[in-house]
This record gives structure tokens, C-alpha cells and sequence, in this order.
């Protein structure tokens, strides 16, 4: 599984800021100038340190066109955890993620679901309302067993705890994919970000 | 797998086990196309995007060509896509130049895209370390005729 021990998968309309929530996390970069359509999907790694444990987390950032949609079965398959992402202030991106989380049960049962709401900022500017209240998404988001989680990349608020959390409550596969992670963490250096198909 | 190719699969996303999950679904969907003889952009990317993972070069070269087929016919905000494909596959079967060419092709229209300058970051890197592992091998072989060549200098004073 590409040098890290777990794998985390990032889905979500197109534009709801799946690319920006990884970066934020991995380079602690905010680009605040216009979209750019991921293709395919991107790939970052980052050394963390859980509960006396280190470990090498994998992010599949995919891209959110409906263009890959067909080929998203194959980028979350094995996904430990899934950051299933919506806009805030966009209702539809909501809609769209209740869907993923559909799919995600039932094609890959052990993966933990943490939805996350993004653009937080733009919500507490004034600039965008918000489309759907805190409670709604609570509510559903604990019925389905999933971790709720508002975000904003562009002021980093909850960015760092989200994959804090995906590190604390994760549990890691057998002893070999640790082998092959500290060859990663040797020959490069602990953070890396590179994009993907 | 040699870790010289790790980065450019890296860059896949998929590892390259996942090649057959994809491969026999988008196939059989692009020939019954084919042979119903109306073949949708769809089917034909998928497969192309399918292609490109393998890791046969005649499998990356077919899905080349489809890709390259799309790029011509298919609207505008979908070459993107396709140029990237294309610098992928390109570099993969070792044609770095050509995959080069894809590569500032697509940075003139997005000069800003991380994505493709990453890329362009992992072909360089393959080129250089390909480049040093030619003269690490000539090094080797100079060094090894020389041995022969003193081995055989030693054999004659002594007889």
C-alpha cells in the first residue's frame, strides 16, 4: 500500500475542498487562489504519532468530477477511514455526501467514516449562510456511527484534531507494512505530497 | 518491484494488483462498444485509465493511443485530463521526453497546477537516477575488465 500503514481516503463533491483539507494537514498551506480540479487523485503521506505508536498515514485526496466516479471503488478500496466532506454552505454537497456514505457500507465495512463539514470560515464571516444546521448533521452523522467534524483549511481550525483523531482511533495492520514504512520514512523525508492519477 | 519505479506508481495512487480489478471491468465495457461500433469518451477513458497502470508497455501504449484519440476529438476542458494521462503513460515506458513535452504542455495552459509539477518533479528525478545508474554500470564494467586485464598481466610474468 505505497510505503504507509494505513490508509485514509478523502471523497466528497467537486470543489467542497478535500485538496485544501490535505494540504492544510500535510504542508500546513492554505492556496487561497482559484479551484483547480484534482485529477484522478492525489497522494500524501505523513508520519503520526498515536497512543505510543508511529506510523506512516497514507491520503487518497480523489478528485470530486463525475468524470472519476466510476474509478472511485478502486482509489477508497482498503480505506481505513474515509473523510467524507461537504460544503457548509452548499446543501447539495451534502445530499451527495450521504451517498458516499452509502456506498462506503456497503462496499468497504471496516472503514470509519468521519464526516466533515469544510469552509467553516466563510460560515462564520457572514460571507455564506449556513445551508443545513449543526444539529441535522449531528444527528445523522450519529446514527450511521460516524464522527462529526466541522472544518476550515484556510484558518486550520479542527484541521490537525480531525486526523488526530483518525490516528488515535485506528488500528494498524500486521508488523510487515511497518517494515516498509520506516524504508519510506528512511529514504524521505516524513512528509510528502505528490499528486496522482 | 525496483524502488527506481516506486514514485511514478506512487503517483497511480493505485498500486499496480489493482490493475486486474479494473482492467477486465472497463475492457469488457469498451469492446462491446466496439463491437456494437459506438464507442462513448466514457468508456473510452476508463479504459485508457486502466491501460496506463499496467505493467506491460504494449498495454500503456494502446491506452496511449486511445488517450491521445480522446485528446483530439474530445471538448476542450477534458484535455487536461488527458495530457496528464498522457505524461503518466509516456513515463512509465521510459519515453521521459515526450512525457516532458505533455507535461509543460499542460503547464502553459495551468501554470499553477501542483499535480502535474510534481510530476514533472518525479520524471526529472527518474531521468537523473537512470542517468547515474548508466555510468555506475559502465564504472562496473571498466572496473571489471580492468581486473581481467591485470589478472592476465599477473599470469604472464609468472610464466
Amino acid at each position: 500500500m505505497s510505503g504507509a500503514d494505513f490508509k485514509v481516503v478523502l471523497l466528497g463533491t467537486e470543489a467542497v475542498g478535500k485538496t485544501s483539507l490535505m494540504k492544510r494537514y500535510v504542508q500546513d498551506r492554505f492556496h487561497p487562489r482559484p479551484h483547480i480540479n484534482t485529477i484522478g487523485a492525489a497522494f500524501a503521506s505523513k508520519s503520526v504519532s498515536s497512543r505510543g505508536r508511529q506510523f506512516v498515514m497514507g491520503i487518497w485526496d480523489t478528485a470530486g468530477s463525475e468524470r472519476y466516479y466510476a474509478m472511485s471503488q478502486l482509489y477508497y478500496r482498503d480505506a481505513k477511514a474515509a473523510v467524507v466532506c461537504f460544503d457548509l454552505s452548499e446543501r447539495v454537497t451534502f445530499d451527495r455526501a450521504k451517498q458516499w456514505i452509502i456506498e462506503l457500507r456497503n462496499h468497504e465495512e471496516d472503514c470509519k467514516i468521519y464526516l466533515c463539514g469544510t469552509k467553516k470560515d466563510v460560515i462564520e464571516d457572514g460571507t455564506k449562510a449556513r445551508a443545513i444546521s449543526h444539529e441535522k448533521v449531528l444527528q445523522f452523522s450519529k446514527g450511521i456511527g460516524a464522527v462529526y467534524i466541522e472544518t476550515s483549511s484556510k484558518t486550520g481550525e479542527s484541521v490537525v484534531e480531525l486526523f488526530q483523531l483518525i490516528a488515535d482511533n485506528c488500528e494498524l495492520p500486521s508488523a510487515k507494512g511497518k517494515e516498509e514504512s520506516v524504508k519510506l520514512q528512511l529514504s524521505k523525508k516524513s512528509e510528502t505530497c505528490c499528486s496522482a492519477s | 518491484m525496483s524502488s527506481l519505479y516506486y514514485p511514478l506508481n506512487l503517483l497511480l495512487c493505485i498500486v499496480l494488483i489493482d490493475f486486474c480489478l479494473c482492467f477486465q471491468k472497463y475492457e469488457k465495457v469498451y469492446h462491446e462498444q466496439l463491437n456494437s461500433g459506438n464507442i462513448t469518451q466514457k468508456a473510452q477513458f476508463e479504459y485508457a485509465w486502466c491501460l496506463v497502470r499496467s505493467k506491460y508497455s504494449a498495454d500503456i501504449r494502446k491506452g496511449l493511443i486511445l488517450l491521445e484519440e480522446l485528446f483530439h476529438t474530445d471538448k476542450e476542458e477534458s484535455k487536461r485530463d488527458y495530457l496528464y494521462y498522457l505524461a503518466i503513460g509516456n513515463a512509465r515506458i521510459k519515453e521521459y521526453n515526450k512525457a516532458l513535452q505533455y507535461v509543460r504542455g499542460f503547464l502553459q495552459i495551468e501554470p499553477g497546477n501542483h499535480q502535474v509539477h510534481d510530476l514533472e518533479v518525479v520524471i526529472k528525478r527518474r531521468m537523473e537516477k537512470e542517468g547515474l545508474v548508466g555510468v555506475a554500470l559502465t564504472g562496473g564494467i571498466v572496473l571489471g575488465i580492468g581486473a581481467v586485464v591485470g589478472l592476465a598481466f599477473a599470469l604472464a610474468k609468472k610464466h
